[in-house]
């Protein structure tokens, strides 16, 4: 698998498995969440689109370090996975760090008193 | 990147996404989710995965990479933070914390 592909696809991997069993915000359960991707998706095609197409590339990319499948026009793929990744981070993060101010965590229990006490 | 900026920043006002106002951990999640892709982005770059084409940015370097390519990891965060809490905002979704807004003009029992 080509570098790029390979590291897109552990990126997401890695951030979707930070926020389910770390981070644990609730944030996939949240139909702002999803809403959200989806806004940011509809700009990302027409920006990444302006950035990446073939006839004056902004960013060049390498074609033996990604799959070479490009779309729409000529976004590779991978930065699709690459976006979801950063932007799904950052809004677990931000979940993350907010809780500590609305929720405190629960008292630790006192110690169990001992046998025979 | 202006214009992303400029067009998520009503966002904090009109709909009261409130992420700029919580300055600190708007900050804290931006930087602390931006480190390890900025590093994918230096070992990528070295790699010689992509390059930027010089025709297109202004020149100036930070290290390795392009300005531009270091403010795309401030600005493409903050915006999609914005994006986020404006939706938030306007769904109506009471969900475990979303209890903060409250509408306070439905009196129980007002005609």
């Amino acid at each position: 698998m080509p570098a790029y592909t390979l590291a897109t696809v552990v990126a997401v991997a890695l951030v979707v498995a930070l926020e389910v069993a770390v981070f644990r915000t609730g944030l996939f359960r949240r139909p702002a969440y999803w809403l959200a991707m989806v806004i940011v998706l509809a700009f990302q095609v027409p920006v990444d689109g302006w950035l990446t197409k073939l006839s004056a590339p902004i960013v060049v990319y390498a074609p033996e370090h990604h799959s070479g499948v490009r779309f729409p026009w000529d976004i590779p793929v991978e930065d699709f996975g690459f976006g979801f990744a950063l932007v799904t981070l950052t809004l677990s993060l931000w979940e993350r760090l907010g809780r500590g101010r609305v929720r405190r965590p629960p008292p630790s229990p006192p110690p169990a008193p001992g046998p025979g006490g | 990147m202006a214009v992303c900026l400029l067009v998520t920043l009503p966002l904090e006002f009109v709909f009261r996404a409130r992420v700029y106002r919580r300055a600190r951990r708007a900050v804290a999640a931006v930087t602390l989710a931006a480190a390890p892709f900025v590093l994918w982005d230096l070992v990528a770059t070295s790699a010689g995965h992509w390059h930027w084409n010089p025709r297109y940015v202004t020149g100036v370097m930070l290290g390795p990479l392009p300005l531009e390519e270091v403010l795309f990891f401030v600005v493409v965060p903050l915006c999609g933070l914005l994006t986020y809490e404006a939706v938030r905002a306007l769904l109506p979704s009471p969900g475990p914390d979303g209890g903060a807004r409250r509408q306070r003009d439905e009196r129980p029992g007002a005609r």
